[in-house]
């Protein structure tokens, strides 16, 4: 949670702030060098030469690493652009496939059709010409059934 | 100060220490509908028949149902060569 809390905060946090951070951090440490020389102030120079210059070292380490931040962003956004190419492709790739398939069904169907419609013109030639044995009609159905059992 | 700005070039350096790549990756699209259609089995004649026609009839239909499952097998070959080849270019 606080990691989470951290990360945001950080990462909503401008790049720039960081060099200015650390800029202040160096002008208020040469400050406080300046005002270690007036006896009244050099109590407050000793306490604030250590917070500046930890200040400076926050800020140099927070500025590299808002830089890395900002490379890898900007690889994120570069993989989500070809990600989003690819999506659109594969779109595209599916919704030929499904035009290819409905054509090559319409045309299996359609040759049947002229099929079946010439088996109807010689039908009755054909059961008068040719009685089938029910032997062979068994045989048929037994070389059509599913070797595997039936599906479930 | 020379020791802080020592610390401060070690630190930036550590800082600018990028082992890290984004890895964002593409889901795999799902199968469409119509290629998950299981086949039928084939149809069977009318064992009572003595007529032909009904023995052709019968033929005629399962050679239909087995180019329309052969155009499905066809199309799941070439459906996931182009999906494999489009998810691979972005990996």
């Amino acid at each position: 949670m606080f990691g989470w809390l951290l990360e945001q905060v950080l990462g909503h946090l401008p790049t720039w702030l960081w060099p200015a951070c650390a800029g202040a951090g160096v002008a208020v440490y040469c400050l406080a060098h300046l005002l270690a020389n007036f006896p009244n102030f050099k109590p407050y120079a000793f306490f604030i030469k250590p917070v500046s210059a930890v200040v400076i070292i926050v800020s140099v380490f927070m500025y590299g690493g808002a830089g890395v931040t900002e490379i890898l962003q900007a690889q994120i956004k570069a993989q989500e652009a070809k990600i989003a190419v690819a999506e659109q492709k594969s779109s595209d790739a599916n919704a030929l496939l499904a035009q290819k398939s409905s054509q090559h069904t319409k045309i299996i169907h359609d040759v049947q059709v002229v099929y079946k419609e010439r088996i109807k013109e010689v039908e009755k030639k054909i059961d008068a010409d040719c009685k089938v044995d029910p032997e062979a009609i068994s045989i048929l159905n037994g070389a059509a059934k599913n070797p595997l059992g039936v599906k479930k | 100060m020379k020791k802080l700005l020592l610390v401060c070039a070690i630190l930036a350096l550590t800082g600018c220490a990028n082992t890290m790549t984004a890895k964002v990756t593409m889901t795999w699209p799902s199968t469409p509908p119509d290629l998950q259609t299981a086949c039928p089995d084939l149809g069977q004649v009318d064992p009572n028949t003595i007529k032909l026609s009904d023995a052709l009839n019968t033929v005629t239909s399962n050679y239909t149902q087995y180019y329309i499952c052969k155009d499905r097998v066809d199309n799941w070959i070439d459906w996931y060569n182009t999906q494999q080849k489009i998810y691979n270019s972005v990996k």
